[in-house]
């Protein structure tokens, strides 16, 4: 066994004694044997990333700990692609406010990881990078925006990593890769220093084996950031006091409605395994309507068109063709939408909000949904560039389309979401659990999924190639 | 149909300065028209169109 194969948990008690060089070399031999293959990183500093494990302190509440993180995470001096030909040369001045918590943790950074370009797609084709592939089968997608964190995790190529959420893109490859992914409430973590792509929805959460490891992470990134206002002054819990395991009476409820009936019967099937599990240590589960789900679906696409159009507008003036075909359709398109409209969107987000949770939280504590609805897609038939350049079917729009749909309405609602590993499809690719909860409930995701993980073991497998 | 895809890229053009990056611009304009139906039909179906907007307060009412 590499010491790659270590959860963080682990790992840090290997870093308190010292072992950051150690644990580093592993990670990066790990990632040099999956790279040709999975495509999962971007940038690799592996020089560096010796020369500050040489001198790590032991303490902290990641000790010596190297990670990987999304190339979208600004670290002064070094180069961040955002997963784009635009930024390929981008150098930031500034560091993110989460990398540099991970930092005084005790953390360091050895590389970028693969995303979608810009952060704009769900499945995690990048025209400018290579797709990163999915570790459990190299012909399926690995879900995006954050596919490098996603199959680097289930790789052992990293003890865990941040990636970033507007639609689905913590959880989406969180379930492709069968690993963890924890999708905090919004305004939960800065967002200073991480690119953006749509500000209202934007958020940065971790991607890591289990639930107790993404528990380590948001403890140390989680909390009100005077650089950035948009971060809400809440208190932080102590998230992995909430991992006791005890769920008896905690009230999950399965949508009636298109986020589960909708689902691929083999999905469905272990959606229900999973809450069976958890009904087994005392949950109550029960089946629940979700309401407002059209004008949820309707403005959130809204919303993050918009803000996508407006924040891409000056190289879409200037260097639409270096975008990939279809982003650059995309984002043309989100310019035509009116200001009203927009306004009209985000107006309604509080009203809305109030209106779900009064009515959903009312009678349960978490929403259990397939984190994805569908039997994993092929790369090849989520393929829209193809078919923007004028092949393939239409087909490809809708599986690409289907893919986030489950995802989505939850940035709008701000709801903080987990997805971990619930099973494996008839095509040996993993099943994502997403459960939602309140705002600023976190520690009760990380309880059930911990919970969860506890009486199962999909969340310890790992892909033949690692 | 064309009248709709041509006068919005032309709103497009006059109030952002970008034209159509390729031919796939031209569906996404397109399809257009179902966000517009989509937004409509929400308008007399939802009954607190006049409330504030007060997301971040709206996130902490909503807590456990």
């Amino acid at each position: 066994m590499s010491l790659a194969d270590l959860t963080l948990a682990d790992a840090i008690a290997v870093g308190r004694d010292g072992g950051a060089a150690a644990l580093l070399e592993a990670c990066l031999e790990r990632l040099q044997m999956v790279q040709p293959k999975l495509n999962a990183a971007i940038w690799v500093d592996a020089q560096a990333a010796r020369d500050v494990a040489a001198r790590m302190p032991r303490n902290g509440a990641l000790p010596g700990i190297p990670l990987a993180h999304k190339d979208m995470y600004y670290q002064a001096g070094k180069p961040c692609t955002c997963g784009s030909a635009i930024r390929r040369d981008f150098v930031p001045t500034i560091t993110a406010t989460v990398i540099e918590r991970l930092e005084s943790a005790g953390s360091f950074t050895f590389a970028g990881l693969n995303m979608a370009e810009f952060a704009q797609n769900p499945t995690g084709h990048n025209a400018a990078f290579g797709d990163c592939k999915n570790p459990w089968n190299t012909d399926y997608i690995t879900g995006g925006s954050s596919s490098g964190s996603g199959a680097a995790v289930a790789a052992g190529a990293t003890f865990a990593s941040l990636g970033s959420d507007t639609g689905g893109s913590i959880r989406l490859p969180a379930a492709a890769c069968g690993v963890t992914g924890l999708k905090p409430t919004q305004t939960r973590v800065s967002r200073r220093g991480v690119m953006p792509l749509s500000f209202s929805a934007d958020n940065a959460g971790p991607l890591a084996r289990n639930a107790r490891d993404c528990a380590i992470m948001l403890q140390v990134i989680a909390g009100h950031d005077p650089a950035d206002p948009t971060s809400a002054a809440e208190p932080v819990p102590d998230y992995m006091a909430a991992l006791t395991g005890d769920v008896r009476g905690l009230r999950i409820g399965i949508p009636t409605g298109a986020l589960m009936t909708a689902a691929d019967p083999q999905v469905q099937a272990a959606i229900e395994a999973a809450c069976a599990v958890l009904a087994a240590r005392g949950a109550v589960i029960s089946r629940i309507d979700l309401p407002l789900m059209e004008a949820i679906n309707t403005y959130v696409g809204i919303v993050s068109r918009v803000e996508g159009a407006t924040i891409h507008a000056r190289w879409m003036r200037g260097r639409a063709q270096d975008y990939a075909p279809h982003l650059a359709a995309r984002l043309y398109a989100g310019a035509a939408i009116p200001g009203t409209y927009y306004v009209e969107a985000l107006s309604r987000r509080g009203a809305i909000l109030r209106a779900f949770a009064a009515e959903v939280f009312g009678q349960v504590d978490l929403i259990a949904t397939p984190t994805i609805p569908t039997l994993l897609p092929t790369r090849a038939a989520t393929d829209v560039d193809r078919f923007a350049q004028g092949e393939g079917d239409g087909g490809v729009v809708a599986r690409f389309n289907a893919v986030s749909v489950n995802t989505r309405p939850f940035n709008y609602l701000g709801l903080p979401a987990i997805s971990l590993n619930c099973g494996f499809d008839s095509n040996g690719l993993p099943i994502g659990l997403q459960l939602a909860a309140r705002p600023f409930d976190e520690a009760i995701l990380l309880c059930a999924a911990d919970a969860y993980q506890r009486d199962t073991d999909f969340h310890s497998r790992m892909p033949p190639i690692a | 149909m064309a009248d709709f895809v041509a006068d919005t890229e032309a709103a497009i053009a006059l109030w952002h300065g970008i034209t159509p990056p390729n031919p796939a611009a031209h569906r996404f304009t397109e399809d257009l028209r179902l966000v517009i139906g989509a937004f409509e039909a929400l308008r007399e179906s939802l009954g607190f169109e006049e409330e504030p907007s007060a997301f971040e307060a709206a996130l902490r009412e909503a807590k456990r």
